[in-house]
């Protein structure tokens, strides 16, 4: 490992300090750690020096080494390479230390990188290993991100079919992860849930296009899954004593309930834009909820359970 | 593998230079406790800074790092004097922690002013193009989180989700968390006598008891992604391509693929579930195979029927 480690730094410093494409032949006859060994051992252990360098977060790229652009080489700007310093203070990075440990994104617990790279953590608490998991590998949401933060063209498959949008946001709500745009060339604006989309691929130009002013990721994802849809509705539904207190922990302020009778029942009264997902909601009520209005979304909840539509 | 280790190790030396040359002077315990070094660690890494630099490698041309009396002394290594920028994942790990305990309002004011800096210098879009928001912490987790750290036993009446069934039960709660979009306290059941996972937005009383109980040491932590047990039921159900979404949200093995929409085979703790998922799921869903999810199946729907008939007349 030693010697891998003195290699990695003595190209690191090379690439920041020559101020211009070099070839992997250059570097081959000027870094110390390369150059005894045969064009095949040198092509297998630069190109592992060249992925370990990128997974560090170094900035590697080609570019032509001359005007006429026969050759290419590599380079590493050092104003690309330096981290832009947010300037956290010491108990800023004591506290973001503990949420890192407090909080799981996917299941491999994250190392401490990322606070090393921000001047590191001094006084590290141990806190509660596990106190919220937010599902989802880092590293699968984290090319999302990097085409959110960049604003790269983001292609993938969702229920069969190929989509490209332009991601304007990612969220976490509800237990699973969501990236919010509108396919390319269009305007409005969608939510795709991340676990339902596959093929993933991040576009490789940046800056392909511009996010809205006063677009707002975090209002633009409804609470309730029935409120992400284009039917208007306002729906009435009874729920018995065993439903009720299920019902009134799940609703919004959008709903209106109403006690009735002396049994603890409730009535309540809310908008309906999805009555598909609406209605499979009400089915996790089993028998205790009944819609009681308007006729089509009650007529529509008994031809589901009769299994007759 | 060890790239992973080696990369680790790589990281850990191109943050702490930077740091020492911005804090001249600092001592081997700064560096050590801020960084996580032994050390011994501290000092193999700087012995192998020591002898690298730039093409020429003379005197001149690599960098100094070593320790003088108790002190960590970096020079001629300029072109390291700031770390490497985050990488995507651990930009996105870091904000989305901090900014999840935000949302459960279990924020300190340090973090509040971490997460706006690490914000505004990483997402160009203002703070407003990442959202974490954990779901909101039923009344019931202050309780539950203070009976944890007490070591108190705590009586709760729980209607399981799967069953429907409301029992009441005696439990020992070791930890109280959110995973998935829900909150849950993991501890031992006396009714079960065994661990048990509730969700927490499902246990409709809870009291307080005075007796106080010892938490076992080292029990793993918990993990809540279904894993099939023996007791499970299963069912193979066909889905329309409107419905083939169940096959990537619950765990399901693939059957078939085929013209008629992909088959899958369903596994779950009661016919209950998987029977309100093929009653939800209407006429995109059909069962293939599977006796006790019909049963359960054709009593959901007897049931809702009843309440409905019986309000009509």
């Amino acid at each position: 490992m030693k010697t891998v480690i003195q290699r990695i730094l003595n190209l690191l410093a090379f690439l920041l300090t020559v101020g211009r494409p070099v070839s992997a032949d250059e570097i081959r006859h000027t870094v110390a750690g390369y150059g005894q060994d045969s064009d095949e051992t040198f092509r297998r252990m630069f190109e592992r020096d060249k992925d370990l360098l990128r997974s560090l977060g170094v900035p590697l790229s080609m570019a032509a080494t001359d005007h006429w652009e026969v050759e290419f080489g590599y380079v590493v700007p050092p104003e690309s390479y330096r981290l832009d310093d947010p300037g956290l203070t010491d108990d800023e990075l004591a506290a973001l230390g503990l949420a890192a440990h407090a909080v799981r994104v996917g299941s491999a617990a994250p190392g401490p990188g990322a606070l090393f790279k921000l001047g590191g953590a001094p006084a590290q608490v141990a806190g509660e290993p596990l106190a919220a998991d937010l599902g989802a590998g880092a590293e699968a949401i984290s090319s999302i991100f990097a085409a959110v933060q960049e604003h790269r063209l983001l292609t993938f498959d969702y229920r069969d079919k190929k989509r490209r949008i332009h991601p304007y946001g990612l969220v976490h709500r509800r237990g699973h992860w969501y990236v919010l745009g509108p396919e390319r060339g269009a305007t409005e604006v969608r939510a795709y849930r991340l676990d339902r989309a596959t093929m993933v691929d991040v576009g490789s130009e940046p800056h392909t296009f511009e996010r809205p002013k006063g677009f707002k990721v975090a209002t633009a994802l409804s609470d309730v899954p029935w409120d992400a849809g284009s039917d208007d509705l306002e729906a009435t539904v009874v729920f018995d004593p065993e439903g009720a207190w299920w019902a009134e922990r799940q609703l919004t302020s959008a709903a209106i309930i109403k006690p009735i009778g002396e049994d603890g029942s409730i009535e309540v009264t809310l908008p309906v834009a999805n009555s598909d997902a609406f209605i499979g909601w009400l089915i996790g009520f089993d028998e205790h909820a009944e819609v009681t209005g308007p006729p089509e979304l009650r007529a529509q909840m008994l031809a589901r359970v009769r299994g007759a539509e | 593998m060890t790239s992973n280790r080696t990369a680790a190790r790589l990281t850990r030396i191109l943050s702490m230079l930077p740091w020492v040359i911005a804090n001249p002077g600092v001592s081997v315990d700064d560096v050590a406790e801020r960084f996580g070094y032994s050390a011994k660690e501290l000092t193999e890494d700087l012995n192998l800074v020591f002898i690298c630099g730039l093409p020429g490698y003379g005197p001149g041309d690599l960098m100094e790092a070593y320790i003088d009396e108790d002190e960590v002394i970096v020079d001629m290594a300029d072109y390291f004097s700031s770390s490497p920028r985050l990488t995507p994942a651990e930009a996105l790990t870091l904000l989305a922690s901090g900014m999840a305990l935000l949302s459960a309002g279990l924020a300190s004011e340090a973090l509040e002013r971490g997460v706006a800096k690490l914000q505004r210098a990483l997402l160009p879009d203002g703070d407003d193009s990442l959202v974490v928001d954990l779901p909101n912490e039923p009344d019931l987790v202050p309780l539950l989180r203070g009976a944890v750290e007490a070591g108190q036993t705590v009586s709760i009446e729980y209607s399981g989700l799967a069953s429907g069934v409301t029992t009441e039960r005696i439990i020992e709660p070791w930890s109280v968390f959110s995973a998935l979009g829900n909150w849950y306290v993991r501890g031992h059941c006396r009714l079960a006598e065994g661990e048990r996972v509730f969700r927490v937005d499902r246990i409709r009383e809870a009291g307080l008891n005075s007796e106080l109980f010892t938490k076992p040491a080292g029990s793993p932590e918990p993990v809540i992604d279904y894993s099939p047990g023996v007791d499970d039921v299963h069912a193979v159900i066909r889905l329309a391509p409107e419905a083939r979404w169940v096959a990537e949200y619950y765990p399901v093995d693939l059957v078939e693929d085929g013209p008629q929409g992909l088959t899958v085979r369903f596994s779950a703790s009661a016919p209950l579930v998987a029977a309100r998922l093929l009653v939800r799921l209407g006429p995109s869903a059909e069962l293939v195979e599977g006796d006790e999810v019909a049963t359960a199946a054709a009593d959901l729907r007897a049931r809702i029927m009843t309440r409905y008939v019986s309000s009509a007349d």
